[in-house]
């Protein structure tokens, strides 16, 4: 197990590995309760699997040999998505859960058709479902350590205005609070980091990164400086034990990952039942 | 003097929800909105807050524009989001304007100092108003306006809030306005009544307020509202009036019956 974790040191495909899930997970920890307050958890799900569209379209133009191409294409696909997602979902009447739905399956089926149709297409979409750490260039570590420096000023500068829009919408709009920029803000915020986390985590598993840390700071925090702490600190602690077992273990990346987070939140909630009933 | 001038609104592809709605209060006075569902009292508000962009008429407070003003908006307590673990302090602290009174100053104000640390979602119904409250004196408001603030709450937490304004009124001369269903609080507590059904409006002092007046705004009869302010339930296919059986009200008093 020791061994395991001087892999971290020795080889630098681990070494990149380590510093793109440190910056991520970061990241994910900081805007993950504001994604369930917000109850963006089903809208980080859609942006997520409509990457697919994004990249096979990246793959089809450049190839999938050029991180910094793709990366890019990826974005601005993705970017004009959920786009139209923001504008949907902005203070609406009804439900906005069906049309996310509906957003989430046809862009997700179309990626995969244009793929499918494209003949110029080489990489392989799939491996991009699930995410593979091994796979990370110095350029996808450079990106993620970008995007993560971009989004944590964004969200820590005027945490304030964050916290009124989400809490009190209504009083945020009246007292003068850019509450529908804000919306638009935190959706491109939201996208930038699920495409720039896709080759650690996969569009599938991106969603454990961005939940689970904020649903865990939201159940057990009594206040909110203490749940942005606790979801950061459990979201870099438990993404780093998840890296670490899957070298270990020599399991998939994206998927230990999001197991080990899962696991450790059912412990603690369990642990917390457990401490009520005696 | 607030005043609103032939205010209209419709919004896109349906029949105006206002028209000509015209009213006008003396500072300090409280304004009370009452009327059926779906008579326009939240479209009213959220034009007056600057929820909904103004189409027709216009709104002042004294020589200025309402948007100029000091305006404190106090929202429904379910309408805030309890997804998130806000303390009453970090609550009264996410003011954006510059605060005008401290948080302790404030909590005390409206009673709940003791309550500074607690979560917002664990107040009851009366406490959650009163930290609403709190908040919006921060910035030490010209115009305080309310949504339906006693909804929740019993006949004694309703009675406690409608005293908290009427000594806000008076001793910070501060213009309420309060849009509620509970018509006893409304006439009991209220300067003057805005009743409201879209274009049919009537606005006065309430002691002017007459059981006739009251009927026609609701198209309803008196006797119906009067059990349905009791809590009573009634089978829809007799009657047709508009007004909204699901609030359970319980004060009813203090008529003003028709000569």
């Amino acid at each position: 197990m020791i061994e395991s974790f001087s892999d971290f040191i020795h080889y630098p495909f681990l070494t990149r590995a380590l510093i793109a899930t440190i910056f991520l997970a970061l990241t994910c920890g900081l805007l993950s309760p504001l994604v369930i307050a917000k109850r963006y958890a089903f809208v980080g799900s859609a942006v997520s699997h409509s990457t697919l569209l994004g990249l096979a379209i990246g793959i089809y133009f450049g190839g999938s040999d050029s991180s910094l191409t793709l990366f890019f294409w990826t974005l601005i696909i993705t970017l004009i998505l959920s786009m139209f997602l923001a504008k949907s979902t902005w203070r609406q009447a009804l439900p906005s859960d069906t049309l996310i739905g509906l957003f989430f399956t046809a862009t997700m089926g179309l990626g995969t058709l244009v793929h499918a149709l494209s003949t110029r297409s080489s990489g392989d979409l799939l491996s991009y479902l699930f995410g593979n750490v091994l796979l990370l260039t110095d350029t996808d570590v450079m990106i993620a350590v970008i995007v993560s420096l971009l989004i944590i000023p964004l969200i820590v500068i005027p945490l304030k205005s964050w916290l009124l829009s989400t809490y009190d919408e209504d009083f945020a709009i009246i007292s003068g609070v850019p509450a529908k920029a804000l919306h638009y803000v935190f959706t491109i915020a939201l996208t930038a980091l699920i495409v720039s986390a896709i080759k650690v985590s996969g569009t599938v598993l991106v969603n454990a990164l961005l939940l689970t840390p904020g649903f865990f700071a939201l159940r057990f925090a009594r206040s909110l400086r203490a749940s942005f702490t606790l979801s950061v600190s459990f979201s870099v602690l438990s993404a780093l034990l998840g890296l670490v077992l899957a070298n270990y273990l020599e399991t998939p990346s994206g998927a230990t990952l999001a197991v080990t987070q899962v696991a450790l939140l059912m412990v603690a909630i369990f642990i917390s039942k457990f401490k009520r009933l005696i | 003097m607030l005043s609103a001038k032939k205010i209209s609104f419709s919004y896109p592809d349906a029949a105006p929800a206002l028209k000509d709605i015209s009213f006008t209060i003396e500072r300090s006075q409280m304004l009370g909105i009452i009327g059926p569902n779906g008579g326009g009292k939240s479209t009213l508000l959220k034009l007056i807050v600057g929820l909904l962009p103004m189409q027709s008429g216009n709104l002042s407070f004294g020589d200025k524009a309402l948007a100029d003003t000091a305006l404190a908006y106090i929202p429904q307590i379910q309408e805030l989001n309890d997804s998130l673990p806000m303390r009453v302090c970090d609550f009264l602290e996410l003011v954006p304007k510059k605060a005008s009174r401290s948080i302790d100053e404030c909590l005390k104000r409206v009673g709940i100092l003791d309550k500074k640390k607690d979560l917002m979602r664990e107040l009851s119904g009366g406490q959650r108003q009163r930290a609403l409250l709190a908040r919006a004196l921060r910035c030490s408001p010209e115009i305080l306006i309310l949504d339906e603030p006693t909804t929740g709450l019993d006949g004694q937490g309703q009675d406690q809030l409608m005293e908290l304004l009427k000594s806000l009124q008076h001793n910070e001369k501060t213009t309420i306005v309060v849009v509620d269903h509970n018509l006893g609080q409304v006439l009991k507590h209220a300067d003057k009544v805005l009743c409201l059904n879209k274009s049919h409006h009537w606005h006065e002092s309430k002691e002017l307020l007459t059981q006739n007046i009251i009927e026609d705004i609701y198209h309803c009869e008196f006797e119906h509202i009067r059990l349905h302010e009791a809590g009573s339930t009634f089978d829809d296919h007799h009657h047709e009036c508009q007004h909204d059986h699901s609030h359970d009200h319980k004060h009813s008093k203090d008529w003003k019956k028709d000569d």
